[in-house]
């Protein structure tokens, strides 16, 4: 990450790496409860992204993927996205269904309803943590799940963000196992500037 | 993943030998007969292909939004202006815009939540401005694939100048 990157007007390695760490505390939280056993996150990583390399990042345009789209309404209205390429979502999946590695092969409606509700709690707890930082208000809709190609689920945030934000934040995010990692990317784009909205 | 396999998986076709695709905001054109022009997984994007059969001349437009917004540099990110481009740049190698034969294809819904939906329905914003402009511009609109659910990938041969459609699940077909 570069020193002087800024998002939205916020100075990246200051506000929004204390509220990664924080964030990840919290969805680890909510998400350990959930599954009944520890999983840890750690966001190893936060950087600017130009959104035309958004589709590489996650295997290419045409990378057959499923999107977990959350909007985000309140004092900073934005938008969420996270995006796995099938074999990813596959071991997701396994992880959280405690399953060895590579049981599972397909996304049924019970891997795609687990995979949404893993993107919803992590989303909202990440929200939440920065809310609790900043003492703003950010409300998530429930989440959307889109099975697709990677190209047309980035249309969905290259359409929100009203196709003028040219970078956006991506957020790497690890989640531990008690036997193995995986590494997800999430996706935030503001539909205004943070700067405007007074954090502290 | 790790970061190797991540590498394999990316970008798979712009390594591949006469293919020039088009991404966000972007148009591509070709008068070169072993070359195919691809836009990649078009969710609400539209891509419109032009080509001229008789100068074997193609262009693929990879538009986000309807209309121009004052100011954006970038015209091939919009309908409006930039089809007038994609013409333009076509007629710099011979193709004539009464030759040209247009192909419109995207513009689905990607959200189909209650409730999220509001503010985008751009999809098919884009396909009635592409239609619009067709018109605007007599253009001969051969083909259309639009709407719907589904992202899209839409690859123009130059040689044949044969469209193909490719979607998840339901294979490739040709327009």
């Amino acid at each position: 990450m570069q020193e002087t990157s800024t998002f939205a007007g916020v100075q990246l390695n200051s506000i929004l790496e204390r509220m990664a760490v924080l964030a990840a505390e919290q969805a680890a939280h909510g998400l350990s409860t959930m599954l009944g056993r520890p999983i840890r996150l750690t966001v190893p990583r936060l950087s600017l992204v130009p959104l035309c390399e958004v589709p590489y990042r996650v295997g290419g345009p045409e990378t057959e993927a499923v999107g977990i789209y959350l909007q985000v309404q309140g004092d900073l209205p934005g938008h969420v996205m996270l995006i796995l390429p099938y074999q990813d979502a596959f071991r997701l999946v396994d992880l959280l269904f405690e399953a060895q590695e590579g049981a599972t092969m397909q996304l049924g409606p019970l891997e795609r309803s687990a995979l949404g509700e893993v993107g919803n709690v992590t989303a909202s707890l990440f929200l939440n943590a920065i809310a609790d930082a900043t003492g703003l208000s950010l409300r998530p809709s429930p989440p959307a799940v889109v099975m697709d190609m990677v190209g047309a689920i980035i249309d969905i945030i290259v359409i929100a963000s009203g196709a003028v934000a040219d970078e956006i934040l991506l957020l790497e995010v690890e989640f531990h196992g008690p036997d193995r990692t995986l590494e997800i990317y999430f996706w935030m784009v503001p539909a205004q500037s943070i700067a405007d909205a007074d954090i502290h | 993943m790790a970061p190797n396999q991540k590498e394999a998986l990316g970008q798979p076709a712009a390594l591949e030998a006469n293919v020039k695709s088009a991404g966000l905001g972007q148009l591509v054109v070709s008068n070169d007969p072993a070359e195919t022009l691809i836009a990649y997984g078009l969710g609400s994007c539209v891509g419109v292909i032009a080509y001229d059969p008789t100068a074997k001349v193609g262009g693929l437009l990879h538009a986000v939004l309807p209309q121009h917004r004052n100011g954006d540099p970038n015209l091939a990110k919009y309908i409006d202006t930039g089809i007038p481009l994609l013409l333009k740049e076509m007629a710099k190698l011979g193709a004539r815009k009464a030759n040209c034969l247009l192909y419109v294809v995207g513009g689905a819904e990607m959200l189909q939540v209650a409730g999220l939906a509001n503010g985008f329905n751009i999809g098919s914003k884009n396909v009635q401005m592409a239609r619009a402009v067709a018109e605007r511009e007599g253009l001969r609109l051969k083909e259309v694939d639009v709407g719907g659910n589904s992202g899209r990938t839409v690859k123009l041969e130059m040689q044949t100048g044969r469209v193909t459609v490719r979607t998840l699940g339901r294979g490739e077909r040709t327009l």
